[in-house]
């Protein structure tokens, strides 16, 4: 493997384990304020102890977040500086505002986790709103940034300068609305099935059934309604994607030929040499339907752009079937979490429990996976038609040993970490009340 | 709007050198304490830094988007030729970080606790020294800018920031942030602490003044660049000067229990070394081995410049109130006795 390819992987691997504590640490607020709203309108102890260990789990999140989204800000210089020289000044505003609304975030949760018995109550309460606000802003402010890559807008390209800068337009490229939408919702979803998940498990092991309950309850019904949306979102999302990046549509569904009334495989073995797939389920037309809303729409194949304007096929196909057949199950389990409501002895049986309990980690599968489709599908461009990859990759050498260095510290934290989540609810199952 | 990006580019400078550094010095003086005043110092600043240890490091973040956006060459300078360093910085930052707060959330207290404070008195010493190093790397006339086919990697990537130099510049920052944390720790503990952290103050100032004379003196006698337009820059000169002067009042307002009055002796004399090293140079503050590299050359495109200066007021004017009220609810700032008393 190449310098590059290092690059690649400690690029992939720093935010793919970024993504997973910035969005706890963006949706966990939301969970904790209802919890203390519950204890402060029904002044029951379960509202109060579930508030003050989510809390705990909050601020260990965040710091994590904090610290992994530190390392990636010089990161993106330090092993893309030809990409951050000329795309700093361009999509340098989210990044700018992003910086304030972490800012906010830091100080609001300073005020909260310190501010037990010593705020007014509804303004500590307060305070927990404002950690939540701040968090999804910064997510949405970031992904916009990352749309941009894929639309690239506001500004021209002169002899390999940019010029004719405008930040404005190129925060609002064509992107941003989708990916934000999509990525918010998909926060939601990972984070309330996999919360969710682990207080299903507590409850069919009968430990603390009451605390655990109210915990699942306001968990899934966040990550239940985000579930059922997201589909929605996913299609506005595709039918962007097969305007903006045909090529990396086709390789979403490796789709070879160009055709009229194409049909939508559902799995299927990719043979990147022979350019074909194999053990496939069509569902003619489907694709075309579902990419321009009409049956007969025409869809480029991949056989209809140059060899090196295309990404790695087989990764991409395969993490898109896997984000939609994830989506689609926790869209199903979201349905079936609602009628729950209805039909409360559903929640007597053990199966129930397992089922969520099951489900905790495949949101966050379906996030990387969808983080795959986008970063991987554009590849081999890192601003889309406008630079690629291998023009922006920094100049010094060695860079396996500083990827070998981020896997093992961030191995060495998820380990602890999950170790001290582990020991919080320990600790909770063991106190009184 | 320039002026407003660059004041915003030294005030957060400055105030990471100042609050981060605190935050840092923290550590370090913990390291250098006996068991017993571990215990100790390690509640004092859980109390003192507590609430606002997170939103210290973001004057950092802030710094390097505006580099990043505004001076995209000088950024691009940085980022490629002190790649190693930065990296162990970034290790730094995320162990202590971590450090920190596994050692006051992990809702079992057992002997792992002995693991997340060694993790964290290290980290604390070694971040700081690493971003010394840096900073001493960007003044030094060693980085290469344009390298050629007969440069090595050593050249390239080690040696501007691994040299004498660059050590004495890293322990003199990290004494820095000691003595910063230790006179703020003195205006938060009563009684016998205090006069444990007054010792450490005097020792961290002694440390810190004879590193900065063997900084002055080493880059001298080598015929470095900076140091000797340092030397002949009397406006900089005079600001060394005053700031080794005011360590009188500092210490006397320290003995007299003045805890504001030391506190923005002590953030004066930051601003004055930070002015010193600043004003020799500017607006050339990349000494590389080609010659000055000019900060204003190569800067980001009047739009995004303005972008920058309005997103960094509006910003400002929110964030800056907040970061008060939430120093001044948990005593970080005391006004005087009678606020206090009130609490
Ligand atoms: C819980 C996670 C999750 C779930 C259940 C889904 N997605 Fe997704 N998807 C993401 C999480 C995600 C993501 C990780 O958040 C991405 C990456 C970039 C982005 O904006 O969202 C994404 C990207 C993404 C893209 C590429 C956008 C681009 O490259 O600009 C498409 C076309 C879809 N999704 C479509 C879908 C469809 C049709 C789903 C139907 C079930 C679906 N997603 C479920
Ligand atoms: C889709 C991708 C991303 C999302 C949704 C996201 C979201 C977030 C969120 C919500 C936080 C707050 C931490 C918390 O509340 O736990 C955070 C922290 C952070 N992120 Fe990301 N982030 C993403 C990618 C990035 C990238 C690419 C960078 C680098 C430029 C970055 C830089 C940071 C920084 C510097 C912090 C720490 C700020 C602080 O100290 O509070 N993030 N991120
Ligand atoms: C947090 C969610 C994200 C994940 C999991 C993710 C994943 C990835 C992956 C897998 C790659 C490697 C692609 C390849 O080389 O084949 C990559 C590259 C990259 N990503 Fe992302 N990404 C995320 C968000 C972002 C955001 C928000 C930004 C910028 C604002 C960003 C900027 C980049 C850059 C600059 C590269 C390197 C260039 C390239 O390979 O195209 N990413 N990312």
């Amino acid at each position: 493997m190449e310098n590059i390819d290092y690059a690649r992987l400690q690029m992939a691997f720093t935010l793919g384990f970024h993504i997973i504590f910035a969005c706890i640490g963006m949706v966990m607020p939301f969970f904790m304020i209802v919890s203390h709203y519950k204890w402060l309108k029904t002044r029951k102890p379960v509202h109060l102890q579930l508030t003050k260990a989510w809390q705990k789990g909050v601020a260990i999140f965040f710091v994590t977040g904090a610290v992994s989204g530190t390392a990636l800000s010089f990161e993106l210089g330090l092993l893309w500086p030809e990409f951050m020289k000329h795309a700093g000044p361009v999509i340098g505003m989210p990044f700018s505002l992003e910086g304030a609304a972490f800012f906010v975030e830091a100080i609001a949760l300073g005020f909260y986790l310190y501010g037990w018995n010593k705020l007014p109550e509804k303004f500590h309460w307060f305070t927990g709103v404002i950690i939540g606000i701040s968090g999804v802003l910064s997510g949405i402010l970031v992904v916009s940034a990352n749309a941009w890559m894929n639309a690239p807008s506001g500004f021209d390209v002169v002899n390999g300068e940019f010029t004719n800068i405008d930040p404005v337009a190129a925060f609002f490229n064509a992107a941003w609305f989708t990916q934000a939408l999509h990525m918010t919702l998909a926060a939601f979803v990972a984070t309330g099935f996999a919360v969710a998940g682990i207080h299903a498990f507590q409850i069919r092991r009968n430990k603390k059934p009451e605390l655990h309950k109210e915990a699942f309850r306001i968990s899934i019904f966040f990550g239940a309604v985000a579930a059922i949306l997201q589909p929605l979102s996913g299609d506005l999302s595709a039918k962007d994607v097969a305007e903006r990046q045909p090529v990396k549509l086709a390789a979403m569904e490796a789709h070879y030929e160009t055709e009229k009334g194409a049909p939508l495989y559902i799995g299927g073995i990719v043979d990147e040499e022979e350019k074909s797939v194999s053990h496939k389920i069509e569902i003619p037309g489907a694709l075309s339907f579902l990419a321009f809303g009409d049956f007969d729409a025409e869809v480029k194949g991949l056989n209809a752009f140059p060899e090196d304007e295309l990404p790695p096929v087989s990764i991409v196909h395969y993490a898109f079937q896997t984000m939609v057949g994830i989506g689609t199950l926790l869209m199903l389990s979201g349905i079936l979490f609602l009628i729950s409501l209805k039909k409360k002895s559903w929640r007597d049986d053990r199966w129930f429990w397992w089922l969520f309990a099951i489900l905790s980690p495949l949101g966050f599968l379906a996030l990387e996976a969808g983080w795959t489709v986008t970063e991987v599908g554009r590849q081999p461009w890192i601003i889309y038609e406008v630079m690629r990859t291998s023009e922006a990759v920094t100049p010094m050498p060695g860079l396996q040993y500083s990827f070998y260095l981020y896997v093992l510290v961030y191995l060495s934290l998820a380990i602890t970490v999950t170790w001290l989540m582990k020991r919080q609810i320990k600790v909770l199952n063991n106190s009184i009340g | 709007m320039l002026y407003v990006v660059l004041f915003f580019t030294f005030f957060s400078l400055f105030l990471y050198v100042l609050l981060g550094g605190a935050d840092f010095g923290a550590g370090i003086v913990e390291l250098f304490s006996s068991p017993e005043n571990r215990k100790l110092n390690r509640e004092t600043i859980y109390k003192v830094m507590g609430p606002i240890w997170e939103a210290n490091h973001i004057w950092l973040i802030i710094l390097i988007v505006i580099l990043w956006i505004a001076f995209p060459m000088y950024f691009n300078i940085i980022i490629t030729y002190l790649h190693i360093p930065i990296t162990l910085i970034l290790l730094g930052i995320t162990m202590r970080g971590v450090a920190f707060i596994f050692r006051h959330y992990d809702a079992v207290v057992d002997e792992s606790q002995i693991w997340y404070n060694r993790m964290f008195r290290i980290s604390s010493l070694i971040t700081p020294v690493f971003l010394g190093m840096s900073f001493g790397a960007l003044v030094s006339g060693r980085i290469i800018v344009s390298p050629g086919p007969q440069h090595g990697f050593a050249e390239i990537f080690m040696l501007p920031w691994l040299n004498i130099f660059t050590l004495l510049t890293g322990f003199f920052y990290a004494a820095l942030c000691a003595f910063l944390a230790a006179t703020l720790l003195i205006g938060e503990t009563e009684g016998e602490a205090r006069k444990i952290y007054s010792r450490k103050s005097a020792i961290a100032t002694i440390v810190l003044v004879i590193l900065g004379g063997l900084v002055l003196l080493y880059g001298f006698l080598t015929d470095m660049a900076f140091v000797k337009d340092f030397v002949e820059n009397p406006f900089s000169v005079a600001a060394i000067l005053l700031s080794a002067v005011l360590l009188i009042p500092l210490w006397r307002a320290i003995r007299k229990e003045r805890r504001v009055l030391a506190r923005i002796l002590a953030g004066s004399q930051i601003l004055l070394v930070i002015f010193a090293a600043v004003n020799t140079h500017f607006p050339s503050l990349i000494i590389s081995a080609e010659g000055d590299v000019n900060m204003l050359q190569g800067i980001a495109p009047e739009a995004s410049i303005n972008i920058l200066g309005i997103t960094l007021i509006v910003g400002g004017a929110i964030i800056l109130p907040g970061l008060f009220h939430l120093m001044k609810s948990f005593n970080m700032i005391k006004f005087s006795i009678k606020e206090e008393s009130k609490n």
